[in-house]
């Protein structure tokens, strides 16, 4: 269980210099602060979706130092539910998740 | 001398501190909080303000009071820009060349800015020289018991501009709606003045300016923290969110060695620094003055300056 899209949400924000919900995904101990941080991310990454530009191949992306950041897909609700019983059973799992999102991308992605 | 105060206000719809804005949408700061409900310990997240938010203000307020008093205060500081002779660039507008001997650099601040002698700095180049700010401050935070009812809710709002057709660009809306997470609680903070510091090296040099001087830096400092708390001019966008509340309880003790007011989050903490302040009266036979009030706070700021002006400190 990866979850990318989660991933690739998180890794948006490292690429735009916020690595503060990364952080407090990576270094909760208990559940609570991983479903805050996972709100928190999803209502921002809301929010820069819905102002966000959008390409003549109608990607979204926004501008940022004169570079072209583009958002991956708002993480499905199957995912996040997933992802945050998986947390609840194993605080583990929030640790891999922010591990693999501050890691270089395999495939697809971009850096 | 040591003075700590603690301080309780209310602040309804407040947007004092705000961390990061997503499209849209303005958080404001949240932090994680033990509350004990039913006997168990659980988690939850606060709005809160940051220290370096109200160190911010205090030092802003410390500007004014110092050049009130015709206190030196660089040309950095008294825009309010706290660089704090960072780097070469900053420190060579008091002393050029600048010289090699970490002492005579923390001398020279000293002398050329009140801020920087009260705040710190850290001087990051060769050799570096670091000096510990004379003042502490905590974060904001809600009242223990009271946490639970804390809040931090989106307010929306809207602006317009009026445009014809031409003038627009792509998506751009005539009408752009716009959050901004507003706080409410009743908060609690403490702050900690270390008098002794002012003036003084940190580095076992002894004082870098005269006696009289000194006296006037320990009192503009205080005079700071009267007008940052008598004006409420702390915390960000004052403009259209002006707290709506005010001080409902302010605790100040000064005593000859640090010590620290017991944190106002919690319900009993006048009392319980008034029993901490009789056991260190009887066990090291130090004199004190305390005062505490949840009416005029103004009223014990005063009395503090006035005890310190007859021990002779200001």
């Amino acid at each position: 269980m990866d979850f990318p899209e989660i991933v690739n949400m998180l890794r948006f924000f490292i690429r735009t210099g916020n690595f503060g919900y990364v952080d407090r995904i990576g270094n909760a101990l208990t559940y609570e602060p991983v479903e805050m941080a996972i709100l928190e991310a999803l209502r921002a990454f809301r929010s820069i979706h819905e102002s966000a530009k959008t390409d003549e191949n109608y990607g979204k992306y926004i501008e940022k130092d004169g570079k072209k950041i583009y958002l991956p897909r708002i993480p499905s609700e199957e995912e996040i539910r997933t992802f945050l019983n998986a947390v609840r059973k194993d605080m583990s799992v929030a640790k891999r998740v922010a591990t693999l999102a501050l890691a270089f991308p395999s495939k697809g992605g971009e850096e | 001398m040591f003075l700590s105060v603690g301080v309780r206000f209310e602040a309804n719809v407040e947007a004092l501190n705000m961390v990061e804005t997503a499209g849209n949408y303005t958080k404001h700061r949240r932090v994680p909080y033990l509350v004990e409900e039913d006997g168990k310990l659980k988690t939850v997240y606060v709005p809160a303000i940051s220290g370096e938010s109200l160190a911010h203000a205090y030092q802003w307020s410390l500007v004014k009071e110092a050049l009130g008093m015709n206190l030196p205060v660089c040309e950095d500081c008294a825009k309010g820009e706290f660089f704090k002779s960072m780097n070469k660039a900053h420190l060579k507008k008091k002393i050029d060349p600048i010289p090699d001997d970490s002492k005579k650099i923390e001398a020279t601040i000293i002398k050329s800015c009140v801020i920087e002698d009260v705040g710190g700095f850290l001087y990051a180049e060769k050799p570096p020289v670091r000096r510990s700010s004379a003042f502490q401050v905590s974060y904001a935070l809600p009242i223990k018991s009271m946490a639970l009812f804390a809040t931090a809710e989106p307010q929306l709002h809207a602006r317009h501009a009026q445009m014809d057709a031409k003038g627009k660009k792509g998506n751009v809306s005539e009408q752009m709606i716009y959050y901004v997470e507003t706080g409410t609680a009743l908060y609690g903070f403490t702050f900690n003045l270390d008098l002794d510091a002012i003036g003084v090296s940190s580095l076992g040099a002894g004082p870098i300016v005269p006696e009289e001087e000194i006296r006037a830096r320990r009192e503009a400092s205080l005079k700071a923290l009267f007008r940052m708390l008598s004006s409420a001019q702390f915390g960000a966008k004052l403009s259209r969110f002006f707290p709506v509340g005010g001080i409902t309880e302010l605790t100040v003790v000064v005593t000859e060695h640090p010590f620290v007011v017991t944190s106002p989050i919690y319900d009993s903490y006048i009392e319980r620094t008034k029993k901490r302040l009789e056991v260190i009266k009887e066990a090291f036979r130090e004199e004190y003055f305390f005062d505490s009030t949840n009416e005029v706070p103004e009223e014990v700021l005063r009395k503090a300056i006035e005890y310190l002006k007859e021990k002779g400190y200001v």
